[in-house]
């Protein structure tokens, strides 16, 4: 977190430098610094940990949009053709990650991806209920919603 | 000239987005289903006319507002969904005829307000 | 060209705060009608994006922001006050 408030000080200062404050500038005011922070702080320990994450969520944040994309447009499709094609249900996912913090961005992620909704957690966290709108496989829905999963705890851990 | 292109661009998807949770929550079955089109349709569409405005101004000041609420809008959708879902079902709410299961039946403790995990079974069987 | 999309944009906005607007009346259940409220909330944001670029007043954002954080307050509200009542049949 630290170092992550490094690496905006020095896009601030790259865009005061430049004297043109727009959100395009200060983007790469952020990647000349992420870049400058690495070679300059190599092999530190605080530090080693910042640059193996931040590539892991933006990478996490284009597969987010991409499964985003795809799914809005299955739902469109099923929301505009006048028949509906839909096996809606409510479904509780057993939990495997613990603080709140993991199943607060789990559950919002799972909110946001069309199909799913999370609707609540169980009160002693254990299992996370979610609607969704498509069983046709309850097992693939369980493996999808698992793989959400590792990839929270992988970036929060 | 291409800033406007990307206000247009943007802020056509985002109506039409809008369009489509309108038609879906009239459309849709039960609360449920219409809980969907409002927190992925209904917000992306806001978002992404809000976001269209910081295109048109291009301005530090007014991109910085924009994406504050941008990400407002998107945080608080699933928020407002699961609330007024867990009001629903102590409301009680009729469910579509061809939904699949309701893992959420009963669990809810009318009295105390709590949700139990019930018997989960850990390794669900297919079909 | 602009100008047209943007035209477009409020006809868009006018049909889907009218299809919303008959779910509203409709219900069934009062659950509905806050889900319906919620979503014409968003619309109302909407317009208010839509209007700040036709007046090229970008003022217009803030009433955006305090409108998204007042529709989500009320959906909270409501919920509480939904979940305090409970069941009650025949609505």
């Amino acid at each position: 977190m630290i170092v992550f408030t490094w690496n905006l000080l020095l896009a601030l200062a790259w865009v005061a430098l430049w004297g043109v404050f727009t959100a395009t500038n200060l983007l790469v005011g952020f990647v000349v610094g992420y870049v400058a922070l690495r070679l300059v702080f190599k092999n530190r320990p605080g530090f080693e940990d910042y640059f193996y994450r931040l590539p892991r969520i933006i990478t996490f944040i284009g597969f987010f949009i991409v499964d985003l994309v795809k799914s809005n447009v299955r739902v469109a499709y099923d929301v505009i053709t006048p028949r509906h094609h839909m096996r809606p249900g409510v479904v509780g996912i057993p939990l495997d990650v613990a603080t709140d913090r993991e199943i607060t961005v789990l559950a919002n992620l799972i909110s946001v991806t069309p199909g799913t909704l999370s609707l609540d957690v169980s009160s002693d966290r254990k299992v996370l209920y979610i609607h969704a709108m498509y069983i046709d496989d309850e097992d693939a829905l369980l493996q999808d919603i698992k793989e959400l999963e590792r990839r929270v705890h992988e970036i929060l851990r | 000239m291409v800033s406007e292109f990307l206000t247009g661009l943007f802020m056509l998807v985002g109506a039409l987005l809008m369009l489509v949770a309108s038609i879906g929550i009239l459309r849709m079955p039960d609360l449920l289903i219409r809980m969907h089109a409002t927190t992925k349709a209904g917000a992306l569409g806001g978002g992404l006319m809000v976001l269209s405005v910081a295109f048109f101004f291009d301005d530090g000041a007014v991109t910085a507002r924009a994406v504050a609420t941008v990400i407002f809008i998107i945080l608080t959708a699933p928020v407002a969904a699961h609330i007024i879902g867990r009001a629903a079902y102590f409301v009680g709410l009729p469910l579509w005829e061809h939904t699949v299961k309701d893992d959420l039946e009963g669990r809810y403790d009318p009295e105390t307000h709590t949700l139990s995990s019930g018997e989960v079974k850990d390794k669900q069987t297919p079909g | 060209m602009f100008d047209l999309v943007l035209q477009l944009v409020f006809v868009i906005l006018s049909v889907s705060l009218a299809l919303v607007f008959f779910r509203l009346i409709k219900g069934p259940t009062l659950p509905d009608r806050v889900v319906a409220l919620e979503l014409i909330a968003s619309l109302t944001v909407g317009f208010i994006a839509a209007y700040a670029v036709l007046t090229e007043k970008s003022d217009f954002i803030d009433v955006a922001v305090v409108l998204a954080l007042t529709a989500f307050m009320a959906a909270v509200g409501f919920a509480r006050y939904l979940e305090k009542r409970g069941r009650r049949d025949g609505e």
